[in-house]
């Protein structure tokens, strides 16, 4: 009887060391990650965030065509906003690209409707926060299209003060299509080095 | 009896029809058959009778059998259990009638079976003990290997254009003219980034 109880006992404890020992194999090392058959997925992987992302916008943009053709020029307006606040995964270099194309759409429109100062908000406001791209060289060029008209605008006026303020706005023009020639033409150069 | 039923064998003779009259021999036969039957089901089976109506009896007992209706004596039940449970625990199968108490049988053997059991245990335990270590160092390794090689090449095998990236190779200089043309670039980046998604789904993911 004190054979069995010996053999048992020797059983059990060499039993649960080996389980001991497997239960520390299997835990992570601190600062390893919780499992290393895992592959993260890369963080700039198109994803489907990103598509419907993309897929609204272009809804956004097809629905403010259809108001453009219809002459309902506010209710482009405001679908062209809603691309503004449409949410991409984050640092998707899309997203600075299809903003900014939808500002400068933006902008031209609320410049067809007089609304100067708004549209150069919208232009400074993509401006102010995205890396160069031919989209912010084509936010310089309607830049400079605002311009062109807050000057055309000022002409019109008999006050003098004004004439030298469409004067000084001409200026900014020509400094914003320069810019918007400048970008592109260093991203073309770019973009042949790498060819 | 075997010797008067040879030019009446009903398993190896010709098949009547089944459309036949019984002849008078066959409604003997059957007659004789169940009579037979029912003797066996009385536990009075006849000590000689003919090969073909033993094969007959067994097919009927199994007939009768499958049917749910038969039930073996307490004392045959008994008995065969007691067999089956002492031949498991590696005695001797015993003969009807003889039935040794399975208490009785298992008595002597149980402690020696349970520290056999536990012996075995013990030894493949500390095997393992010894032996787990260096498999466990095998095996980390080739993870390592694997991790390290998945990690140095992930990057390499997510190709261009199945990534997120700027849009300024595929649309190129923005033409004055083609200024308010956002809809149409947005139409070419949407498909574009479609196709490397589509890509990238049919490839199982990344």
């Amino acid at each position: 009887m004190k054979l069995i109880t010996f053999t048992v006992v020797v059983a059990l404890v060499a039993c649960a060391a080996c389980t001991d020992k497997t239960a520390k194999s299997d835990k992570s090392e601190p600062g390893t990650g919780s499992s290393v058959t895992h592959t993260a997925e890369p963080s700039d992987a198109i994803d489907e965030k990103l598509m419907v992302a993309l897929s609204q916008a272009k809804n956004f943009h097809h629905k403010a065509k259809i108001y453009m053709s219809d002459g309902d020029t506010a209710a482009a307006i405001a679908s062209v906003r809603e691309i503004l606040s449409l949410r991409f995964p984050p640092n998707a270099p899309e997203a600075d690209d299809v903003r900014n194309d939808a500002r400068a759409l933006l902008a031209r429109l609320l410049v067809g409707q007089g609304q100067l100062d708004e549209a150069m908000n919208v232009v400074k406001e993509g401006l102010g926060s995205s890396r160069e791209s031919f989209f912010t060289a084509n936010l310089f060029t309607v830049e400079g299209e605002i311009h062109e008209a807050r000057a055309q605008v000022l002409d019109k006026s008999d006050v003098a003060a004004d004439k030298a303020k469409a004067t000084e706005e001409r200026h900014a023009a020509i400094e914003s299509f320069d810019a918007s020639n400048k970008i592109d033409k260093k991203l073309q150069d770019q973009l042949l080095e790498r060819r | 009896m075997a010797t008067e039923r040879d030019d009446d064998d009903i398993l190896t003779g010709p098949v009547p029809d089944p459309e036949d009259e019984a002849t008078p021999a066959e409604r003997a036969h059957a007659k004789t058959f169940a009579e037979l039957v029912d003797k066996t089901l009385a536990g009075r089976t006849p000590a000689a009778m003919s090969a073909d109506d033993r094969a007959l009896l067994e097919v009927a007992t199994v007939i009768r059998a499958a049917s749910g209706n038969a039930e073996l004596a307490a004392a045959k039940q008994r008995t065969l259990v007691e067999g089956a449970l002492r031949q498991a625990l590696g005695g001797k199968a015993v003969p009807s009638g003889e039935v040794t108490p399975i208490t009785k049988a298992r008595a002597p053997r149980a402690p020696w079976i349970v520290a056999g059991a536990s012996l075995a245990v013990a030894a493949a335990a500390i095997v393992l003990w010894f032996a787990a270590p260096r498999r466990i160092h095998v095996v980390d390794h080739v993870v390592d290997h694997v991790v390290d090689h998945v990690i140095d090449h992930a990057p390499e095998a997510l190709r261009d254009n199945w990534k997120s990236r700027p849009a300024d190779p595929l649309i190129g200089p923005i033409a004055r003219d083609h200024a308010g043309d956002a809809s149409a670039r947005l139409d070419t980046i949407f498909a574009d980034r479609l196709d490397g998604y589509r890509e990238l789904q049919l490839r199982g993911g990344h």
